[in-house]
């Protein structure tokens, strides 16, 4: 693998897009591997999980970086965030960098349908399956949340098309 | 019949995790005149010391032996418990079944164990034929030598003077002030090191009790502790100091240039110069191995008129003084002149000096852009080369990307296996000062891990991440040099796992602290050691780490070992406080475990007189007798080499008679 020349590197300006999405604590990341040592991601095997993307992201890499499927598997556990020592929250780290690849589209396939499914009902997950089951216990066929509720999902869906996500167009 | 009391001890595990201490005791009962043996979990507690005391005070013990850990450090305190129940100090003797037996042995318990009552034996043995020994005492000298006017010298001077003590304050330069007057700021506060330092060094230079004797140098030691005859040269400054007003002028005047030290080579000074702007005392000395005796007027000849003026001709230097302190018709000796001085106490300031970049091939030294971290101190300090401007040597232009390397000849076989402990955190204070002025400024900070050791060190390192320095884990292996003044830096990023590069303006070399050049000589004379660093060795690390093995020497700063400016003014404090001791006492105890000639049996052959590493035997003639050998107690420091080569067997060691010596053996042998 050829050297990489930090010196032609953009490292201002990834660091500051990732700030401007809720990322701010990315300067003060270490490089300690403690977020690592508890972090789902890391132990499952995906390459780029929160130490090495952080680093990643100090040293100015974005386009080498935005269509890895790693912080996908971000489970939210938050354990990262309880244990980081520089209370730089690497939890939001992966989560700004996470609207960095939505931006790009660079969004993991198994995540369109749960957001088509926001989109639609207000929940990520829906499974109607779940009517039958429902009524045998004496509850109603359908949730009393959004589901039945279409003035509800219109609320979100105006707020989803007009906010970043809107954007992307793919609703 | 001595009655001998045997003392096991455990040392909490230490000693009681490896050896049958109860078997030690049963086997110390059944040696002859062994009226005693008992064991405890500590010896040197005040219960421990309390067994001891108890059967002293019952009759029960005249002779006292403890089997526990080394004489260095305890021998002191059980010759006290002896002492307080009125028995002699000297009926003690200490069997070190730790140091030289359980740590050692630790994975053999048995043989330990039979270790254990060997040593125990011997020292019974001893014991047995301990003779009574006073300690004996002499006047002190009531006045300190500080060698070195860094900023440890200086507050070692200042806290003993103000104890009011006389001092004699030794500097080699023209000026007090060392390297921290080199600086530009200080870690971690960013307080400007002349603001700190200068006001410190009018006090010394100022100080009633203080004789500040700059720009010389120690000549000769002689000597024991109480009563120092030290010789000091004065160099010749050519320039009379009594008229010198620190004006300057000369040094404008004088057409030489040379290196500039007080710069660190990055500018040049002139042959007759002022140390630096600040210096104390302000005064102009020439530097006669660069003078070029302009019109000729070598130091002592004679003032020629000049045919066309009729005026006589003179140097330069000699012209511009307004004060007339330069003559150089004036025929000076160029070895300057000799104080003597009778001296108390000594306190050894000397410092450090950084490692040149030269040493270090792979990083692009014949680049001016590659520059020691002291060099880049000198460059933006307001009194340095560029009135503090931050401008690219090579060509003055402003640098854009700058690069700093830790651990240049630090943690490295190859040059010193230590760490300098101060370049982590100098390097961040540099690249703060910088990107606070220069907020586009690119730094990149090379580490193999990044050291905080402080009070409030750490703080101040995660405050430069956030100002966006850039610190890269993974040492430098090599740099190249690009066309228009660019250097590239090879290196690898451990947290990426990457090789990298990068393009840098300007690149910092954190290179080690190290001991003075030609320190040598100064150690032989004050009969110094060094240790595996090079620098000079304290008595104990711990426990006696401003006191040397010569009594009466201490130690301040960085030439005991590197350490920051706090440190090294808690060290200097330190060291002035432990020097005063034998000044306030007035006088100071002699060890009575000293060689001592019998006259009866000396033969005068003066085979001792030379194998002496302490130069304590003289031959001496009393009344008209051939020359006969003389030990001066003062100086006798017992280490027994004159006891062994006497041929006739006339040298006593006290403390280490033959007779007690052979007993040792014959009970190791038996």
């Amino acid at each position: 693998m050829a050297a990489i020349n930090l010196s032609k590197m953009n490292q201002e300006e990834v660091i500051q897009a990732v700030i401007d999405h809720g990322g701010a604590g990315i300067t003060k990341c270490i490089q300690c591997n403690a977020c690592a040592s508890v972090c789902p991601v890391a132990k499952a095997g995906f390459p780029l999980f929160g130490r090495l993307l952080f680093r990643k992201l100090q040293t100015g890499h974005y386009e080498e970086i935005i269509e890895d499927a790693s912080s996908w598997a971000c489970q939210a556990c938050n354990r990262c965030t309880e244990i980081c020592p520089r209370d730089a929250k690497p939890f939001e780290i992966v989560f700004a960098f996470r609207r960095m690849q939505a931006g790009e589209l660079a969004i993991s396939t198994s995540a369109f349908t749960p957001l088509m499914s926001l989109h639609a009902t207000g929940h990520a997950v829906y499974s109607e399956t779940s009517q039958e089951l429902r009524e045998q216990v004496g509850l109603p066929p359908v949730p009393v949340t959004s589901i039945a509720d279409e003035k509800a999902q219109k609320e979100i869906q105006t707020l989803l098309d007009n906010g970043p996500m809107g954007e992307l167009g793919i609703f | 019949m001595a009655k001998v009391g045997v003392y096991v001890c455990h040392c909490g595990s230490n000693i009681g995790g490896v050896v049958d201490v109860e078997a030690v005791r049963k086997h110390a009962e059944t040696l002859p005149d062994v009226t005693i043996s008992r064991q405890n979990l500590f010896m040197c507690s005040d219960p421990g010391q309390e067994i001891i005391r108890q059967d002293i005070r019952d009759g029960l013990v005249d002779k006292v032996v403890v089997a526990a850990c080394t004489p260095r450090t305890h021998e002191p305190i059980f010759r006290k418990v002896l002492e307080g129940e009125g028995l002699n100090k000297f009926f003690f003797e200490m069997a070190n079944i730790r140091d030289q037996d359980s740590w050692v042995h630790a994975h053999d318990h048995d043989g330990a164990t039979a270790k254990a009552k060997k040593i125990v034996d011997s020292a019974v043995a001893k014991a047995k034929n301990l003779m009574p020994l006073e300690d004996k005492y002499v006047d002190v000298t009531q006045a300190a030598l500080v060698i070195g006017g860094g900023v440890a010298g200086i507050f070692s001077a200042l806290e003993l003077a103000n104890m009011g003590h006389k001092v004699y304050l030794v500097e080699k330069d023209p000026s007090i002030g060392g390297v921290m007057a080199q600086l530009d700021k200080t870690f971690p506060t960013n307080d400007c090191s002349a603001c700190i330092l200068t006001p410190v060094m009018v006090d010394a230079g100022t100080h009633p009790n203080i004789e500040l004797l700059t720009y010389s140098e120690i000549e000769s030691v002689e000597g024991y502790i109480g009563n120092f005859d030290v010789k000091i040269r004065k160099k010749q400054a050519y320039v009379d100091w009594k008229k010198c007003t620190g004006c300057g002028d000369c040094a404008d005047a004088c057409p030489v240039r040379t290196p500039n030290e007080y710069n660190a080579g990055l500018d040049n000074r002139s042959a007759a110069y002022i140390h630096f702007p600040q210096a104390v005392p302000k005064k102009a000395v020439i530097d006669m191995t660069s003078c070029i005796n302009c019109g000729g007027r070598k130091i002592g000849s004679e003032t020629r008129i000049s045919k066309k003026t009729g005026k006589p001709i003179l140097a330069p230097c000699e012209r511009a003084c307004p004060a007339g302190a330069i003559d150089r018709s004036k025929a000076v000796d160029p070895e300057g002149e000799i104080l003597d001085v009778k001296i108390g106490t000594i306190v050894v300031a000397t410092g450090y000096k950084v490692m040149e970049k030269d040493n270090f091939k792979s990083l692009a030294p014949d680049s001016p852009n590659v520059l020691t971290a002291l060099q880049l101190e000198r460059l933006i300090s307001a009194t340095g080369p560029t009135g503090g401007k931050f401008l690219r040597p090579s060509d003055g232009e402003k640098p854009k990307t700058i690069s700093f390397l830790s651990c240049v000849g630090s943690r490295d076989e190859k040059h010193h296996t230590y760490c300098s402990r101060v370049c982590c955190m100098y390097m961040i204070k540099q690249a703060k000062l910088l990107k606070e002025k220069y907020a586009d400024l690119n730094i990149y900070m090379h580490f193999m891990d990044v050291r905080t050791p402080g009070k409030d060190f750490d703080e101040y390192y995660t405050s430069a991440m956030d100002m966006g320095i850039r610190f890269v884990r993974g040492r430098v292996g090599g740099i190249d040099m690009l066309p228009g003044d660019k250097l590239k830096i090879m290196a690898y990023d451990a947290d990426l796992a990457q090789n990298i590069e990068v393009e840098s303006d300007l690149v910092v070399l954190a290179t080690a602290i190290e001991l003075q050049d030609n320190i040598k000589p100064l150690a032989q004379k004050l009969s110094l050691t060094l240790d595996g660093s090079g620098f000079f060795k304290e008595l104990h690390p711990k426990l006696k780490p401003v006191e040397t093995a010569v009594e009466g020497v201490f130690l301040a700063g960085c030439c005991q070992g590197p350490k920051d400016i706090p440190d090294t003014v808690a060290q200097a404090k330190g060291a002035a406080a432990a020097a005063a001791v034998p000044l306030a006492q007035k006088r100071v105890k002699i060890d009575p475990t000293i060689s001592e000639i019998d006259r009866e049996k000396c033969s005068g052959c003066g085979i001792c007189e030379p194998l002496c590493p302490y130069g304590a035997i003289t031959m001496v003639a009393v009344n008209g007798s051939h020359p006969r050998a003389r030990i001066e107690m003062t100086q006798c420091k017992g280490c027994g080499v004159c006891t062994t080569a006497c041929p006739s067997a006339a040298i006593e060691l006290h403390g280490y008679s033959e007779a007690q010596i052979m007993a040792q053996i014959t009970a190791l042998t038996l």
